[in-house]
């Protein structure tokens, strides 16, 4: 850590500090415009923006001290002072919110003992805070710590999680590579992304590792893209030398040894009859191997999985569970490029536009603006100088589709980039990709590499004289900036403020310059529309909103995951068939779609097939793709409120009606959800809804009040009985108490767990809950064997 | 080319926004965000209009005209959004615009700047001032019943200045020459008043620890009343006090001397940007959304012209001796 060095070693340190300085901005540049990367790398470098080196910013580049104060504290992933040693982000999508996100906050505060103004613990070892969304909906609630992602992280679980971590990181430096030389018999595939991992894939990869070491069976382990059953991991595939697969959901390290001793032989004689020996040892000292993952039959083994796979339509995510994200002749040898090379050899530009026109493609990263007609915009202009920005800024809380379409199809984004380039006339590509998805961005930048050396991307492809690069640009948390004008001015080292529109970015965008704007899935499904043309693309979907579209299912069903369907599939479809019904047998109330813009479809609309216009007639919108289920015991003004912080946070601040309308709104639902809310309150609170829609200025202001007005005109009682102080869901805590039922023996666990000794020791009595000490965590219902415990209304 | 507003034909000159067509025609349209000649950014929605063939609301300062373009300045729909978009400015603006003493002492005399003349030890002025108001021998104060003690400010920090004992003062410095022709001022209690409301615990201490003027006055009446718009148009809408809970995240009442004569009153500041895009490395927006402010770092303060108070629609930046 810097600050320690500069304690110790005083001046000399300071210089050495400015020589790092130095390095950074000899390597990044000194224009005001590269501000954005430049902090990036100081950050990097000493893990937060020390004042000292601010200083010698100011010293050495053309940023100015009020270009600095404006935009490093306006983007989320700057930081001003030092934090501890590992970084402890709880995440608090909506997924991860309606599961008690901030529940497990609070428990790692209570854990690290952490005073209320602090976010760093005394030693210095760990800073703790709260995340928009780490993308990970189907395992949630879900805690990032540095790199390492944990799932379904329970308040009662939190110790074990340090402890965990403490070990990975233990071991990570002890860490030491150990490459064979003899060639693979086999190889094994496992999904490898934030999700897959944050489930133990790690140790799955360990214990394969080791098997293979231990057995004698070389197998080549294979990084995949994701499934998408994210309910279903850690999943592996075993490819034999015949070349069928056979796949294992759910799969435990201790299995592997079993799994790879079935499918492979080991090389040697000697090795085999050792191994079959040691099994036979293995099986009577345990019972485990009884019940072993080999017994079941392959459909009782991927029964789930395959029905959620079943009524899902692959165009963007083509090729899942078969090709490694980076393995480029693959990729090839599966058409890919073969729609880049169609369209650069054999159409002419206008040709392809007018094929994106006639597929009816739209937009699919929220507006739903007909592709063909944007880029038709851009091609339009004269001017030789145009832009590419492929929009990676998925910030929407419950939504992580571009990210595993990054990390899992970077090429096929690409492959719609460089034909998107080609038509409309561009040289240059960015990906705009956000900070927090680190993996997509090494994926993407390998990607693009790959690409290079392939003259895929480069001077002159395929002999014509289109030329076009990509680089890539990392947002640095800001929700805002997935607005395009925004967005541009984040690219051009200014704050994230969104600008009126017209121009049009298409006419005057980045730089000046035309540029086009697309989103992650609008480019990955491009390369589908060039192969197979617009007719075959218009069969797909319905009429008006052709193709599919990803979704990332995730809230109370259960099994979540990213889904891509058909335009026209119903709701109930895709939370029946697809996500095997509401956890825990509870009902279904609403499914929320479109994120912190989008609303509410309560249960009885869900059979309505699921397009642009359906969702936006329902008073939600399609958004870029989140969609939360929501059950019984979700409550619907908590999830209004939580999206209305949610942006009053990411609100950029420029508007009134955006900056104080939204404040306001929320204090009128933070009195609701306490029980100091009027009848008079709901009347004001829809009223500034229906205002801020008409007044702000910009995509996220005008859409922010909808989660508001879509519960309001579905679910206004509840908002009603709020006033009169019942939550039925028992989620307001200040309208709720803890009870203890007749059921209790008496068992002192709950005693125990209670963070803040609310529940008195005593041994085999009926225990008793203080609400004054009561901090409404839950541990204790977790912990209680007897189902003892249970969250009641303060009135009924 | 030719748009339409409010059912009247106006010809539109080469590159004018809405605000400055309808203005030229001699329409009235308020704006805060926006001034003649100067770089802005729309952001208050003050000066908005209707858009009549497409139903939108738009900001009449940077949007251009297009052939045609039917627009609505004054239907109650407008009106309506317009006052909506000055309550939530005010909402967010803990500020007073009259000081309370000024305003409710009996004799009608400007206690607040009464005590500006004596704190910045300007007896003489004082005095004058004292005596433009009433008689010197007629001083009421000895029997008035001090509602100004009452209403002061100070009284919710600690105690409230001691009104009447200075006044009694001044009146007794017989060696005070008066001055000639001293206009009396008054407290405008005709336009609209936005109140500060209660100080938190914090902001108390912040206080007690700071102001150490003579007569310990915090100096509440806002020294851009004559001359800011929000107040102007709040007067003009009718809007009494806003409906909505007031609350802000910008300091109370901390004044921050920028150079030579120009002075910033954070908490005055409706965030429009115009200091920001007008002045070079001086004035920045700092952080985001309802917490987002315009600070000026020390080290850019010599950077700024003082003309740029002219540019301010509140009273948050200001020219003092």
């Amino acid at each position: 850590m810097a600050c320690a060095d500069c304690k110790q070693n005083g001046l000399q340190t300071k210089e050495a500090m400015i020589a790092r300085v130095d390095a950074i901005i000899d390597r990044v540049g000194t224009s005001r415009r590269i501000i954005i990367p430049l902090l990036q790398a100081l950050q990097a470098e000493f893990s937060y923006l020390p004042s000292d080196a601010l200083q010698r910013v100011y010293e050495r580049t053309e940023i100015d001290r009020a270009q600095m104060i404006s935009v490093s504290t306006f983007y989320a992933q700057f930081r001003h002072i030092p934090y501890g040693r590992h970084i402890i982000k709880v995440c608090t999508g909506t997924a991860c919110h309606v599961k008690g996100a901030n529940n497990v906050y609070d428990a790692f505060r209570r854990e690290l003992n952490m005073d209320e103004e602090t976010i760093t613990t005394a030693d210095q070892q760990y800073s703790i805070e709260k995340i928009a969304c780490l993308g990970c909906c189907a395992l949630a609630p879900v805690v990032q710590i540095d790199e390492k992602i944990f799932g379904h992280v329970q308040p009662g679980r939190v110790r074990e999680v340090l402890d965990e971590f403490q070990q990975y990181a233990q071991e990570q430096e002890a860490q030491a590579a150990d490459e064979a030389k003899e060639p693979p018999i086999g190889e094994v595939r496992l999904g490898m992304e934030n999700c897959c991992q944050a489930s133990g894939t790690a140790a799955i990869y360990q214990a394969v590792l080791d098997a293979s070491h231990e057995l004698g069976i070389k197998v080549a382990i294979k990084p995949v893209s994701c499934v998408g059953a994210c309910n279903q991991v850690p999943l592996i595939d075993v490819a034999l030398p015949d070349g069928s697969i056979e796949r294992y959901p759910n799969v435990k390290p201790e299995e592997i040894k079993e799994i790879l001793l079935h499918h492979f032989k080991p090389a040697s004689r000697l090795r085999r009859w050792k191994n079959a020996l040691l099994n036979q040892i293995d099986m009577f000292h345990t019972d485990t191997t009884w019940d072993n993952i080999l017994w079941k039959s392959e459909q009782e083994r991927t029964g789930t999985i395959n029905t959620f796979l079943s009524r899902q339509k692959r165009i963007s995510t083509e090729g899942y569970g078969i090709i490694s994200p980076l393995d480029i002749d693959e990729y090839m040898a599966h058409e890919g490029f073969a729609a880049l090379e169609k369209a650069v050899t054999t159409m002419p530009r206008q040709a392809v536009i007018d094929t994106i026109l006639q597929s009816g493609l739209r937009g699919r990263g929220g507006g739903g603006f007909p592709t063909g007609r944007k880029w038709s915009l851009v091609a339009a202009t004269d001017k030789t100088e145009k832009y590419v920005i492929c929009n990676g800024d998925e910030g929407d809380p419950g939504a992580f589709m571009d990210r595993i379409l990054l990390e899992s199809y970077p090429l096929r984004v690409i492959e719609g980039m460089i034909i998107a380039g080609y038509a409309v006339g561009a040289r240059k590509g960015i990906f705009y990709i956000r900070a927090e998805y680190p993996q997509a961005v090494i994926r993407t930048r390998k990607a693009i590499e790959l690409c290079r050396e392939k003259g895929l991307l480069g001077e002159k492809l395929f002999g014509s004289d289109f030329s076009f690069d990509v680089t890539i640009f990392e947002g640095a948390g800001a929700f805002v900036c997935g607005e395009e004008t925004a967005l541009i001015a984040s690219i051009e080292g200014q704050r994230g403020f969104p600008r009126q529109r017209p121009p049009y970015p298409a006419v005057e965008g980045l730089f000046g310059c035309p540029t086009l704007i697309n989103n992650v899935e609008t480019l990955s499904q491009i390369s589908y529309i060039i192969r197979h043309g617009a007719e075959a693309y218009r069969t797909i979907g319905t009429e008006k909103s052709p193709g599919t579209k990803v979704f990332a299912l995730a809230g109370k069903v259960c099994h979540g995951g990213l889904i891509e369907v058909p335009m026209g599939t119903t709701l109930n479809q895709i939370i029946e068939d697809i996500g095997g019904g509401v956890e825990g047998g509870e009902k279904l109330k609403a499914v929320q779609t479109g994120g912190p813009s989008g609303g509410c479809i309560p249960a009885e609309l869900c059979d309505a097939p699921v397009d642009f216009d359906a969702l936006t007639r329902m008073g939600a919108i399609m958004g870029s793709g989140g969609m939360v289920v929501l059950s019984e015991s979700s409550c619907m003004v908590d999830v209004a409120r939580y999206f209305l912080s949610f942006t009053c946070q990411e609100s950029c601040g420029k508007c009134t009606f955006c900056r104080v309308g939204i404040r306001r709104m929320l204090d009128i639902l933070d009195r609701l959800c306490t029980g100091k809310g009027t009848m008079e309150d709901i009347d004001k609170l829809e009223e500034l809804a229906i205002s801020i829609k008409q007044m702000a200025l910009c995509g996220l202001g005008k859409t922010a009040p909808n989660p508001v007005l879509s519960t309001l005109k579905y679910f206004r009682k509840e908002y009603e009985e709020h006033v009169q102080g019942i939550c039925r869901t028992g989620t307001c805590k200040e309208m709720v108490k803890l009870e203890v039922t007749e059921a209790c023996v008496g068992c002192t666990k709950c005693a125990k767990a209670c963070p803040s000794d609310a529940i008195p020791y005593t041994p085999y009595e009926r225990h008793h809950i203080n609400m004054e000490q009561c901090v409404l965590c839950g541990l204790c219902i977790d912990e209680c064997s007897y189902d003892a415990i249970r969250k009641v209304a303060l009135k009924s | 080319m030719q748009i339409t507003i409010n059912n009247q034909v106006i010809e539109v000159h080469e590159g004018e926004t809405l605000i400055e067509v309808a203005r030229r025609a001699g329409l009235e349209l308020p704006s805060m965000c926006y001034a003649k000649g100067a770089k802005h950014k729309s952001s208050c929605m003050v000066c908005v209009v209707k858009n009549v063939q497409t139903g939108q609301m738009i900001p009449s300062c940077s949007t251009l005209p297009t052939e045609g373009m039917v627009i609505d300045t004054q239907s109650e729909e407008v009106l309506k959004l317009r006052q909506l978009s000055l309550e939530l400015l005010l909402s967010d603006h803990r500020a007073d615009c009259e000081a309370p003493c000024s305003i409710v002492c009996p004799k009608g005399l400007d206690v607040e700047h009464l005590l500006w003349l004596y704190d910045t030890r300007r007896l003489a002025e004082a005095r004058s001032f004292l005596a433009a108001t009433f008689p010197l021998d007629q001083l009421g104060c000895a029997n008035c019943k001090a509602p100004c003690e009452k209403a002061c400010r100070r009284g919710t920090v600690d105690k409230a200045v001691q009104i009447r004992a200075i006044i009694q003062s001044l009146a007794e410095r017989t060696d005070l020459a008066l001055l000639p022709a001293v206009t009396p001022h008054a407290a405008d209690k005709k336009s609209f008043i936005s109140k500060l409301g209660r100080f938190t615990p914090k902001e108390k201490e912040w206080l007690k620890e700071t102001v150490d003027a003579p007569s310990r006055c915090l100096h509440c009446a806002c020294p851009g009343h004559t001359d800011c718009k929000l107040r102007r148009y709040a007067t003009e809408a009718g809007i009494k006090r806003p409906r909505y809970e007031v609350s802000s995240a910008l300091p109370v009442k901390e004044k921050i001397h920028v150079n030579g004569r120009l002075w910033y009153e954070p908490a005055k500041c409706i965030r429009c940007g115009l200091c920001v895009y007008n002045s070079d490395n001086g004035f920045t927006f700092e952080r985001r959304g309802f917490v987002m402010q315009v600070v000026i770092p020390e080290e850019n303060r010599s950077n700024v012209p003082e003309q740029l108070a002219t540019l301010c629609p509140t009273g948050a930046l200001f020219l003092m001796e």
